[in-house]
């Protein structure tokens, strides 16, 4: 019972003091056994109010400071700041917030004061048992890992490149490119994907702090935000395993396409006149667009939604491409009978609508139907879709694109494993949060962009790899070591019978278990403090740093007393 | 992460054939257990083995790990009493790691599902083990057994013979169904699922031999090993089991209802604690209870001493030792879904409480509401460390299953 | 000859009385005593404050549910107790509260301290079988008449230390004529004389070492003998222990009851005696078999060691033992042993220093110099 604490009251302005009877507050709480001092200040934030603080905590020679004040959120680290400046250390604070959660909602000033000297009281008791906090620094590798070569890890590695790191671009393929390399115009501009993002790639090759490496795979990935070491190995070769050392990776593996062989095969053949997407592009960048009779083609249908209703998602994208390759046909032989058919038309950004509208100029056909049927006909292709009503119709075409539903990519799975990465329904990469925070993951220092989350389209995907980069860039600043957060759980190696409970829990994979000492371990780099640990433990083994029963316990009890 | 859990069903009779071995058992159970135990040791099938033996000069029984097989004249397969809960033991012998020698341990099914819910809480290490259940005819109360010893063995021994009084055992024992080899009904185990490697049964065989049903790949080694070959189901055997697994669940049916109003409310149920003394013995017998320290005597729940006054004038009084209701409530919010109803709780209590049907009664209940039967499946995750999206329905914005309620909806029928 | 507060009630309701009065007169804030719990004879130690829950006091019921000097070192283990409170004990459970507060366990300022010239408690055990409620009226008339009963516990029947030391005030129940008339409270110190004005009763003087008292010791002190005759190095030794300790289920029933055993987290239980695969395998290997858990006897052997010279003998060890080992008898024995070795009596003398803390030049000479 040696304390000497501080009890300040800011006024915050006309505020508090409008409310409660702050002079009556400062006479209660004076005399609570331990209290050094109890003194009021007009506004504690202020330059003024944080120099007198500083003074007083030095002069008084506290042990612990607390402050009633305005809301945690607001100037919680200020107050703590001023503490390391008078030689306090700032954990030996309490913040009581009796402005929004006392002055701001009792309308009665007897019943504001009485809870404020009670919230005062339980802050009092709680920051009797407050322990010293010491940050830690660790030393963190500013490098970067990007896996995949496509568009969009391409536009992370230039977000990246040239800030004092290394970059590392891992493909699996043997080309950079991914799957955009695959098509041909790209939608509204009509540039090519070479024309377009060839001189990306030739930059990302030119530089120098950018190591592209291709043809190989990522085998093995350990540690945390700014200690990754990874490990990759050229395709199907264990025997050239190369260690890289990381401080964060960018997932950038894209997506595949859903497989249209139940559509486009018939006992075991293919059938020549009804292709996918990516074949038609190839048609068309061979110039060879052709039905089963080797003939141009006199009607095409364009079949969008494909494993749409089935996967439960639209895919984005495919209208648009779809609307592309009926221009495509028209454009070639403006006699071509060009047939869409949708389940429900996308049509997002700004130009969309308008390109939709002058396809229909052109003599497109865009005929609403839930999932039409196809059947192939001696050289011709029956289409059978519903007209409504119950009614339905069929066409004969020469050829049939199929606009397959989009996928996880084939990598998707094994990575998430490998990074404890959580998937959605969908089997995608799954970001923190879909609206607040979509690059992110729960793993700290891995993100994910682009369609390995999910359908994206190219704009989408430049400005996602744009955000991570963004996120790395100021997170892993090259010479600035990590201060992880403090108020992390621990686990008292005495009382812990290693059954794991705990790491079953921990969302964010930051407790390991030590074999040789049979006991759970928390990584303090990466955990995040939320303590779902520390309620899975039946033995109470795992403790919550700045969170211990001692101090909840006791401000829980003033409160109820 | 989430997972869509297998649910187990709560019927667990044996309705697909075991098949098993044969061994001769004329000249006793005892004698035969020790026979084969001596011949896979002799033969090296196992380097070592774990079971109860007696003491001598004494009526104790004490778990052993031997490997000179001179001691094995003092087996006691399956002792009239349960000591220590054989789980326990197990885990004690192996929660630093794996056992060096390869060891045979033999346990009662209660046993043997407590090593398994052990072992999915990492606090046993099956590599190595061979674990060995037997038929189980239940046990007599140990104090019971400490004051009249051998009639106690004279009357466990009748229903080791199938021609016993029931009444000689402990109340869990009289309603446990799940006596001999677990098994869930439709399609069989999974590989890799089964609790032990080999069950011993002997009911309905009359003494003549026992049956060895090997049931994971290290269960055929042993029995290979012994040279036996399991290829027949043995009817005999099977019909044994289901009258005896069928009466039980009548009388466990029973027990739950008249039990139930017993302890219903919680005037009643507390007063089944009004001779608690908190010397904590329940939780030190029970397996399930793993940890170091338990919770319930660590810091957290230590009253600081300026507030005993303060606690006393609330209600008039303060009993002492504090939170004597709390302990056994938390006890049972940490380990009732892993409680395999062995009763050695209540053999503890010095002070006589019904703890081990109190504890049963509701693990029964709290299980099924899981869908969870502790220590059959190996494979079946912990209801609270596995995440189930369909679970829970009437407490859960509406689920998958389609058949939940909105909270909204849950509170207006409140 | 100490002044006494005669009450003329049963002693019992006599001193119920008291209590109540230093209740409802504020003189104390709380009283920690027996209080039933149902009607078949159950009770807990409570602390009362308000003084209706008075009425549901048994303060001389012969059951220790636990030992009360555990209880009192757990309300006062940070500070003394903030508010002067009365707690009726046994002589063993103060003698084990002195013994906690010599180890920072408890503080004894503010408490007044009421004992007991102790005819003993029944066993546990007399709760379920029947005993305790058969055998109530015989237990008063022996403890008037000075006699040992047979159903007492085995401790209390060889227990010489029957009178309390330093106690504030000491409840005449041993030898004491008409225990259903007259209650006599010893008033030994000047707190007990001062909370005694205007208490109910008459202020008389009385002696406590009656003739039947000095009869009885006797008495208690050849039941003693007789308790540990069995227990001896020579016969009994080493595979005696072993054969007593056969049945240990470990359960450490017996360290959780104990009040001398305060660790939070006791060695034995810690991961300090855990044995490592090797340590098996090293076992297997020299002596073909080793019992599981490894360490039974070694726990109460170590046990013994940690606490035996502070041991009160109250007896709770045997009471809380699910497979009836004598462990209060064997750890008394050692107690007694060691009593006499240091000279020292557990709970005799607060300022009295633990033997084993207390360095003695002279002290053990014939080994080494």
């Amino acid at each position: 019972m040696n304390e000497k604490i501080g009890v300040y009251v800011c006024e915050c302005g006309p505020n508090i003091p409008d409310r409660i009877d702050i002079d009556k507050v400062l006479a209660e709480v004076s005399v609570i056994d331990g209290v050094k001092t109890a003194k009021k200040f007009g506004l504690l934030c202020s330059p003024d109010g944080k120099n007198f603080l500083e003074e007083d905590i030095k002069k008084e020679e506290l042990t612990h400071a607390v402050i009633a004040a305005c809301s945690p959120r607001d100037h919680e680290q200020t107050f703590m700041t001023v503490a390391v400046k008078a030689g306090l250390n700032p954990y030996l604070t309490q913040l009581v917030n009796i402005r929004e959660q006392c002055a701001w909602i009792y309308s009665d000033k007897q019943e504001a004061t009485r809870m404020a000297i009670k919230s005062i009281r339980a802050g009092i008791s709680r920051v009797k048992h407050h322990l010293s906090l010491t940050k830690k620094e660790l030393e963190m590798n500013p490098d970067v890992l990007v896996i995949g070569g496509g568009v969009a890890g391409v536009e992370a590695c230039l977000s990246l490149a040239g800030t004092g790191r290394r970059i590392y671009l891992v493909e699996k393929a043997e080309e950079l490119g991914g799957t955009v390399s695959k098509l041909g115009a790209l939608i509204p501009h009509q540039g090519t994907a070479v024309d377009l993002f060839g001189e990306k790639i030739d930059r990302v090759r030119a530089q120098d702090d950018i190591e592209v490496i291709t043809g190989h795979d990522v085998t093995s990935a350990r540690g945390f935000l700014g200690n990754f070491e990874i490990e990759i190995e050229p395709q199907g070769d264990s025997s050239e395993i190369r260690n890289l050392q990381v401080g964060a990776v960018v997932i950038a593996t894209g997506f595949g396409l859903l497989s249209s062989e139940h559509l486009d095969t018939n006992n075991g053949e293919k059938n020549p006149n009804i292709v996918s997407a990516l074949e038609f592009e190839s048609m068309l960048a061979q110039n060879a667009v052709v039905g089963k009779d080797g003939k141009p083609p006199r009607s095409v249908a364009l079949i969008h939604c494909v494993g749409r209703a089935e996967l439960g998602y639209c895919s984005k994208v495919c209208c648009l491409y779809m609307i592309k390759y009926a221009h495509h046909l028209k454009s070639m032989d403006a006699s071509t009978k060009v047939t869409s058919f949708y389940t429900d038309l996308c049509l997002p950004d700004k130009s969309d609508q308008a390109y939709y509208d002058e396809a229909v100029k052109q003599g497109i056909r865009f005929l609403r139907s839930d999932a039409p049927s196809i059947q192939s006909a001696e050289g011709q292709v029956t289409v059978e879709y519903s007209t409504g009503g119950g009614k339905s119709a069929s066409e004969k075409f020469d050829l049939v694109v199929l606009a397959p539903a989009m996928v996880p990519g084939e990598d998707t799975a094994r990575l998430a494993d490998m990074f404890n990465l959580p998937l959605d329904d969908t089997g995608f990469f799954k970001e923190i949060h879909m609206m607040l925070d979509p690059v992110a993951t729960p793993i700290e220092g891995v993100f994910v962009t682009g369609c390995a989350m999910g359908p994206r389209n190219i704009p989408e995907t430049i400005t996602q790899s744009q955000a991570a980069a963004g996120k790395i860039l100021g997170s892993l600043i090259p010479g600035r070591k990590l201060e992880p957060e403090v108020k992390v759980s621990e686990v008292r190696a005495d009382f812990c019978t290693g059954c794991q409970t705990c790491l079953t829990v921990c969302f964010y994979a930051a407790i390991s278990f030590d074999e040789s000492r049979g006991i759970s371990v928390v990584n303090e780099a990466i955990c995040r403090g939320c303590g779902s640990c520390v309620g899975s433990c039946p033995s109470g083994a795992i403790r919550a740093k700045h969170f211990t029963y001692p101090q909840i316990y006791r401000e829980v009890l003033e409160i109820l007393s | 992460m989430k997972e869509k859990g297998k649910p187990a069903t709560q019927d667990i009779s044996p309705k697909n054939s075991f098949m098993s071995a044969s061994y001769p058992a004329g000249d006793g159970f005892a004698k035969a257990i020790r026979a084969v135990l001596t011949k896979a040791l002799d033969d090296q099938v196992f380097e070592a083995v774990m079971m109860p033996l007696k003491v001598p000069k004494t009526e104790a029984f004490a778990w052993t790990l031997l490997d000179d097989t001179k001691l094995l004249e003092h087996a006691s397969p399956l002792p009239p009493v349960m000591t220590i809960q054989g789980g326990k033991a197990l885990s004690e012998l192996t929660k630093h790691g794996e056992l060096i020698e390869r060891t045979a341990v033999l346990l009662r099914p209660c046993e043997t599902r407590a090593a398994v819910e052990l072992f999915k809480l990492k606090q046993i290490n099956l590599e190595n083990i061979t674990l060995i259940s037997i038929d189980c005819p239940g046990a007599v109360p140990l104090s019971d057994y400490l004051s009249d010893p051998e009639n106690q063995a004279r009357k466990f021994q009748d229903l080791m013979e199938e021609n016993g009084d029931e009444d000689a055992l402990r109340p869990v024992c009289r309603i446990c169904d799940k006596f001999s080899i677990p098994a869930p009904a439709e399609g069989g185990m999974e590989e890799g699922g089964h609790a032990a490697d080999v069950h011993i049964g002997f009911l309905g065989q009359k003494g003549k031999r026992l049956l060895l049903f090997p049931l994971t790949e290290k269960g055929r080694t042993l029995v290979e090993g012994l040279g036996l070959k399991a290829e027949s189901p043995e009817n005999s055997w099977e019909t044994a089991v289901q009258t005896m697994t069928d009466a039980r669940r009548k009388n466990r049916q029973a027990f739950n209802k008249d039990f139930l109003s017993r302890i219903s409310g919680p005037d009643p149920f507390s007063e089944m604690f009004d001779a608690c003394i908190n010397c904590h013995n329940c939780m030190r017998a029970c397996p399930i209870c793993y940890c170091q320290q338990c919770y319930y005597d660590s810091e957290a729940i230590r009253l600081p001493s300026e507030n005993y006054l303060e606690r006393a004038k609330k209600r008039g009084g303060l009993r002492f030792p504090l939170d004597t209701l709390l302990f056994h409530l938390g006890r049972m919010s940490h380990m009732v879904l892993s409680c395999v109803s062995c009763g050695a709780c209540e053999d503890a209590c010095p002070a006589s409480i019904p703890v081990g049907q109190i504890f049963s009664l509701v693990g029964d209940q709290t299980q099924s509401s899981f869908e969870y039967v502790p220590g059959i499946n190996r494979l079946q995750p912990l209801p609270l460390q596995a995440f189930r999206e369909d679970e829970f329905c009437e407490v859960e914005i509406p689920c998958e299953c389609g058949e939940g309620q909105a909270p909204s909806e849950v509170n207006k029928n409140a | 000859m100490p002044s006494v507060l005669n009450i003329k009630k049963g002693v019992e309701e006599g001193l119920r009385l008291f209590l109540e009065s230093l209740l409802r007169e504020k003189k104390v804030a709380g009283v920690f005593t027996l209080r039933k719990t149902n009607d078949e004879g159950a009770a807990a130690y409570t602390l009362i404050t308000d003084p209706e829950h008075m009425q549901q006091a048994v303060p001389l019921y012969p059951l220790m549910p636990m030992n009360a000097g555990k209880a009192l070192s757990s309300h006062t283990l940070g500070s003394a107790s903030e508010a002067p409170l009365a707690a009726i004990v046994r002589p063993c459970e103060m003698r084990a509260f002195t013994e906690l507060i010599k180890r920072e366990q408890g503080h004894r300022d503010n408490l007044l301290l009421i004992s007991v010239s102790c005819a003993g408690v029944f066993p546990l055990s007399s709760l379920s079988n029947g005993t305790l409620s058969q055998e109530l009226p015989d237990y008063w008339e022996s403890a008037q008449n000075a006699e040992i009963p047979a159903f007492l516990r085995p401790t209390c029947a060889a227990c010489e230390h029957f009178l309390p030391f330093q106690a504030d005030i000491t409840v005449g129940v041993l030898g004491q004529k008409e225990l259903n008339k007259e209650c006599n409270l010893f008033l030994n110190t000047t707190k007990a004389e001062e909370m005694a004005e205007g208490a109910p009763g008459s202020i008389t003087s009385g002696e406590l070492e009656t003739p039947e008292i000095q009869a009885v010791r006797k008495e208690r002190m050849a039941e003693r003998r007789k308790l540990f005759e069995p227990f001896t190095a020579q016969d009994y030794g080493l595979s005696g222990l072993v054969q007593t300790f056969a049945p240990c289920l470990s359960c450490h029933g017996c360290s959780t009851i104990c009040p001398i055993c305060y660790c939070t987290l006791c060695d034995f239980d810690s991961k300090t005696h855990e044995y490592q695969p090797t340590s098996y395998s090293i076992e297997l290997d020299q002596k073909g078999g080793m019992r599981i858990p490894p360490g039974t006897l070694f726990f109460h052997t170590g046990r013994m060691v940690h606490m035996a010279v502070s041991c009160v003998n109250c007896g709770m060890c045997s009471d809380v033992c699910p497979v009836n080992i004598p462990v209060a008898t064997i750890f008394s024995k050692v107690g007694d042993a060691l009593a006499e070795e240091f000279e020292y009596v557990a709970g005799r003398d607060a300022e009295e220093e633990l033997p084993l803390g207390t360095y003695k030049a002279d002290e053990y000479s014939d080994i080494g110099e």
